[in-house]
């Protein structure tokens, strides 16, 4: 009557309008229920949203075939049995405060379920609590797209190495956290630059096909041999045919993400238009997964909007062995489902880095105990009901599921055959532990000569050296070797304590992982991912002496290399190929030339490039320096100038720096156009250009003013961030 | 979205109310404004939740949470902010008919469940509601609107309290032809005669009621339908009726000595008091007067602090208010936690005023009337007051307050008034009309309809729903689920 548009309340809700499955009523019912451990509560939270949300899920439209005898509930699988099942959602150390991160590792370790660290990384005061009482290291370590703090210790913290492909509420998107709260503390635990945006690449920039995925799955298992690899895909249309392939590739868990899935700060275009429900995708993965023969070898997981212990009978019989929360715990934790998680201020210091706000934290792990133990218990209602004794006689019971009788007109045209009447009924339907994906680790270099070799050295911390030949089929090399360092001394060893020669064509993942105090040489050339997530360890290659080529011409290392390195060293003999240095967060490189996309998305590090790159060189750098070779003057015209600036080499630390790098490169590989640069530096010298991004500059320059003004490391940082957040 | 960090950035600051010395002297309301950026800071604070409690209206641990007229609290907030005062008066009237009334007397059930009140002080909403619809009247947007075109249907509205005058202007805007009868001499109801002008100064329902006039409602005062003029008269010159003749049949309380001159039901002495002030500007002896007595109110709610108030303003010798219940704690308690209701001691002007004037709280919890002493002219002279024990009842599991012997004291009382609630509708409307009561004497309907046991017949408000608060007597009144009315 106004001529006013109505609210839609789809975003914010708005009383009578869209309907929001968290609203006042459950919101309050979830928290009240687990801090006060009363299941009746918790009760009537999951009647308000089983009974009155029904036409909101596709889940809403089935009801069970409950059984004639139902099984009595003391008989049906224990609480502390199912628990073991769940897990929370991969959220980001970054995106939620250190209180709620913690929370939620506290609580599962607690319940010996598995939290996830999402793709933040976790320092290492966290890590090392693994194991003890109070045990704060997430079970499930992340590796998405950025690779943030992904190391040789996060990756052998892990019970489960979880690949992140897509997230369920924005498919094709990599994470997002704004500058705003990449706090100094966020910012060292990703190896990134306080106050600047971290956007994840899209794609993981070593995975462009199924074999690529098939490779960074066997790079992990090498790189922690006792953890299960899992790999998260979402809920869309053939979700089944990547699962197939994911199954042939040696995953171990298999999650299918719906789009219901929080993700706070994805972009609301992605979160209305993008992805499905769970129940299309796991229904999907698990049929196409019978079909090929597949099913027994992978567990399946699936998450996005698991609210209540009839979401999860539900998504049993539709095929998921394990199940995983995510809004709900952090409700359980105070989240009160402002969606302002994009914008740093959560008022229940909950997704939230601001200190001040982070104080307003209420949440205890014993919240998310309680109500990972309600929806236990109510599922275990349910399979009584259903009369069934464990999970694994529900999994895929689809017989159990029917379609509601008291459907309205339009609901009853939704046509869920391909879900309840798939024919596939007599087949073998779950995880068989006995016939597992056979990586042959037994059969690698690293199993039969490398750790064999060293096994005394590495027990008496003594320094040592072996040669070995190398064929481009030995894969990951050094990377098992590199996580049975880890796990012994860390990545802090002294450099060259342990030094692997090689001669011969290196495989994919040529020295992946490796940890500080292992030094790997080849004489040769290497296959792509060459030093991938290179944690702390020295990579050096250079050509065979017999080879009569001129190295500085010609690529000696594939796509990809030191794809997320986090630290360590890396000397180049030649050039490299493709996405040089894409997501190093902190290892110094020097090289003599690069393909495309060199340095991109680059948060730390130093790279000294003798030669000449490729086009969009250091796109979306935000962090770290580069110094580039320019003498035909392509450099300007190929570099991606969005975030950097390019300059000449004033100050004298960086020319000392270039220098030392050159020296060093030559030293370690004696490098013709190293030598030929040092011996007539100062001619070099006006060629050199500087890449740095400006925020990177802004930030550091305001760090080093804070301590030449007295402050501490950590204060400088914090000033200066705060600095750079009110400049904008 | 204004400001993300505006509930960081600014504290709330509430209206500043005159001292009470200053205000005691007189019957109008007694907060002034802040300025306009003041404001917009206010504005500012709203967090724009994702899930706002405070436009929700809905039942949380059996209270209701946030508004019931799903007022769209977070957008005018931000238009306020950003000083866009039109915008937010339009979006203001799509959810209210009366902004004037509930910016002044709500208890702000919107302001108990704002997200910022969860961790410090909420957004200051009733104020900002206050500041926008006294802008429109400033500005002229809230002029008069009459509908465009008519239906040509008559429709009587029983009754002029919040809920029938909001019938009344949904159905007039929807082009229906709308009579409201009002039994009193002043339209308005409770409204008008319930609530002390400290509270809702008389003049801005007169200005809202012209407003109506002006749009096409036909207000006729001082007619007792079921009295002046029959049901079926009425039915017989109307397509419908609406009733909406509130829950004003006092309860009442049953001690010995009840009969004594110089008790009165809260609701008579407040209406003495407007309709004095209204009629001679308080000329002595032309209303119910507390002026150098020992008053004794039954009754802890709002009600009996407007007696209170009222009474200081009279200039009583002394106030007592007696509370069954015992006295809340002042902060939430830990098993009440926001979005909860608060259940804490709220110390209203009424109290807050006598306190200052008589030097103590005029409260005193956890005590009754066990009996009333009168002098040999049956006026009134002494209460007996007894202490109560609170005591779980076996049977219901409910608390129930239990005489505690031995207790009892004696206190002066020169006038006594009763506002210990109301129990329903009064029967010669419902009678005449021949609509089904329930078992509490309200009006019976299917839940969610208003559509009475009789033909053509809808009820709305309190009469309806029982006693409770303008801001549902306004969402009754609005009608919603009225279909059948179009």
């Amino acid at each position: 009557m106004s001529g006013e548009l109505e609210s839609r309340g789809s975003h914010k809700s708005r009383s009578g309008k869209e309907e929001h499955l968290y609203n006042p009523q459950t919101i309050h019912a979830l928290q009240a229920a687990t801090r006060n451990n009363d299941y009746k509560l918790f009760k009537e939270y999951s009647r308000m949203l089983n009974e009155e949300m029904q036409p909101v899920s596709i889940r809403g439209l089935f009801d069970f075939n409950f059984a004639d005898t139902p099984t009595p509930l003391d008989e049906v699988e224990s609480i502390d049995s199912i628990v073991r099942r769940f897990k929370t959602g991969a959220m980001s150390y970054g995106s939620i405060s250190q209180e709620a991160h913690e929370a939620l590792a506290l609580a599962m370790n607690m319940l010996g379920g598995k939290s996830n660290s999402g793709e933040g990384g976790e320092s290492p005061e966290r890590l090392a609590t693994k194991g003890t009482k109070h045990n704060r290291c997430s079970a499930i370590k992340q590796v998405a797209s950025g690779r943030f703090g992904v190391t040789s210790t996060y990756l052998n913290s892990a019970d489960e190495l979880q690949i992140k492909m897509a997230q369920g509420a924005k498919p094709g998107e990599g994470g997002h956290l704004p500058g705003m709260k990449v706090y100094p503390w966020i910012a060292k635990t990703r190896h990134s630059t306080p106050g600047v945006s971290l956007i994840s690449p899209p794609p993981h920039h070593d995975i462009y096909s199924i074999e690529d995925l098939a490779q960074l799955i066997y790079d992990l298992k090498n790189a922690n041999k006792k953890a299960r690899i899992s790999v998260k895909l979402v809920s869309e249309a053939g979700v089944g045919t990547v699962a197939a392939g994911v199954a042939k590739a040696g995953a171990q868990v298999i999650l299918i993400s719906g789009y219901d899935g929080g993700t706070g700060a994805a972009p609301r275009s992605s979160i209305y238009n993008a992805g499905l429900p769970w129940e299309l995708g796991l229904a999907e993965a698990h049929q196409t997964l019978l079909l090929n023969g597949l099913r027994h070898k992978v567990v399946i997981e699936t998450d996005g909007k698991l609210m209540t212990g009839r979401d999860v009978a539900i998504a049993a019989i539709l095929g998921a062995e394990e199940f995983g929360f995510a809004t709900a715990p952090l409700v359980t934790l105070g989240c009160a489902m402002m969606r302002v998680c994009n914008l740093d201020t959560c008022p229940f210091g909950v997704a939230t880095q601001n200190p001040e706000l982070r104080k307003r934290f209420m949440g205890k792990p014993e919240y998310v105990v309680n109500f990972m133990r309600f929806i236990a218990e109510e599922l275990r209602e349910y399979m009584a009901r259903l009369g069934v004794h464990t999970i694994d006689e529900l999994i895929g019971r689809k017989d159990l599921l029917k379609k509601r009788d008291n459907l309205s007109p339009r609901e009853q045209q939704i046509d869920v055959s391909a879900i309840l009447d798939n024919g596939l009924d007599d087949m073998p339907i779950r995880y068989d532990e006995k016939d597992p994906y056979d990586f042959k680790l037994s059969d690698t270099l690293d199993e039969k000569v490398i750790i064999k070799a060293f096994k005394k050295a590495l027990r008496e911390g003594k320094s040592a050296q072996i040669e070995i030949d190398v064929r481009n089929t030995d894969r990951s090399l050094g990377t098992a070797f590199g996580s049975e360092i880890t796990k012994k001394y860390g990545e802090n060893l002294k450099d060259d304590t342990y030094r692997i020669i090689c001669s011969g064509s290196g495989g994919q993942s040529f020295g992946a992982f490796i940890p500080g105090g292992l030094t790997m040489e080849l004489k040769g050339d290497s296959n792509d991912y060459f030093g991938k997530g290179l944690s702390g360890g020295k990579l050096i290659v250079y050509p065979d002496k017999k080879s009569r080529f001129k190295a500085e011409e010609n690529i000696i290392i594939g796509n990809v290399a030191l794809y997320g390195a986090t630290s360590g060293k890396a000397f180049i003999n030649g050039i490299a190929g493709e996405r040089f240095c894409v997501r190093n967060s902190g290892a110094t490189a020097v090289v003599e030339g690069v393909g495309e996309h060199g340095c991109e998305y680059m948060t730390g590090g130093r790279v000294v490039i003798l030669g000449s790159t490729g086009k969009n060189f250091a796109a979306g750098m935000s962090g770290g320096i580069a110094y580039v070779l320019d003498e035909h003057h392509h450099l300007y015209k190929r570099l991606n100038k969005e975030l950097v600036e390019c300059t000449e080499l004033s100050e004298q630390k960086d020319i000392d720096e270039l220098k030392a790098l050159i020296t060093e490169h030559v030293e370690a590989t004696g490098s013709e156009k190293g030598k030929r640069i040092l011996s007539d530096f100062d001619a070099y010298l006006p060629k050199f250009k500087k890449i740095i991004p400006h925020d990177y500059r802004i930030i550091t320059e305001a760090i080093e003013e804070g301590k030449q003004n007295g402050l501490d490391e950590d204060s400088a940082k914090i000033e200066a961030f705060y600095q750079l957040i009110r400049s904008r | 979205m204004g400001n993300p960090n505006g509930f960081m950035e600014y504290k709330r600051q509430d209206n500043p109310a005159y001292t009470v010395e200053e205000r005691i002297k007189h019957y109008n309301e007694f907060h002034t404004p802040i300025s306009e950026t003041e404001r917009k800071h206010q504005g500012e604070r709203c967090m724009h939740c994702g899930v706002p409690f405070c436009q929700a209206g809905l039942p949380i641990s059996g209270m209701v949470s946030g508004c019931p007229l799903n007022n769209l609290i977070p957008e005018w907030n931000n238009l306020v902010s950003l000083g866009a005062w039109k915008q937010a008066y339009n979006r203001l009237k799509m959810t209210n008919s009366f902004p004037e009334f509930t910016s002044r007397v709500c208890p702000a059930l919107c302001e108990k469940a704002c997200t910022c009140g969860a961790n410090g002080d909420p957004v200051t909403v009733r104020a900002n509601e206050y500041d926008i619809i006294e802008t429109a009247y400033q500005e002229g947007w809230a002029a008069p609107q009459p509908p465009k075109q008519r239906t040509g249907k008559k429709i009587a509205v029983v009754g002029s309290g919040p809920s029938g005058l909001a019938a009344a202007d949904q159905l007039n805007r929807r082009g229906h032809c709308v009579t409201v009868y009002e039994r009193s001499d002043r339209v308005g109801g409770l409204l008008m005669y319930g609530i002390p002008n400290m509270k809702l100064e008389k003049h801005i329902i007169e200005r809202k009621i012209n407003v109506m006039e002006a749009e096409g409602v036909t207000f006729k005062t001082g007619v007792n339908v079921g009295v002046d003029i029959s049901a079926e008269e009425l039915l017989s010159q109307y397509d419908r009726v609406i009733l909406a003749c509130g829950a004003s049949h006092p309860r009442d309380i049953a001690v010995e000595g009840r009969e004594a001159d110089g008790v009165y039901y809260a609701v008579d002495f407040l209406k003495s008091t407007t309709k004095a002030m209204l009629d001679n500007g308080l000329k002595v002896g032309t209303y119910i007067s507390a002026k150098d007595k020992n008053v004794l109110i039954i009754g802890g709610g709002d009600t009996g602090n407007d007696c209170v108030g009222t009474c200081v303003r009279h200039g009583a010798k002394s106030v007592i208010q007696l509370e069954m219940m015992p006295k809340l704690p002042d902060t939430r308690a830990e098993n009440n936690p926001w979005p909860e209701w608060p259940r804490v001691c709220k110390t209203d002007y009424g109290q807050e005023e006598a306190a200052a004037v008589y030097g103590s709280d005029p409260r005193v919890y956890q005590t009754t009337v066990k009996k009333l002493i009168s002098d040999e002219n049956g006026k009134l002279k002494q209460a007996v007051l007894v202490k109560l024990n609170a005591e779980r009842d076996e049977a219901t599991g409910r608390l129930k307050m239990v005489p505690i012997d031995g207790s009892e004291t004696t206190v002066d009382v020169d006038l006594l008034l009763i506002a210990a609630g109301f129990l329903g509708s009064e029967s010669y409307v419902t009678d005449a009309f021949c609509v089904a009561l329930d078992s509490r004497t309200n009006v019976q309907t299917e839940t969610g309809s208003h559509q009475t046991s009789v033909d053509r017949v809808f009820t709305a408000g309190d009469m309806h729903r029982g006693q409770s608060l303008v801001v549902w007597a306004i969402r009754e009144g609005s009608l919603r689920e009225l279909s059948q009315s179009d």
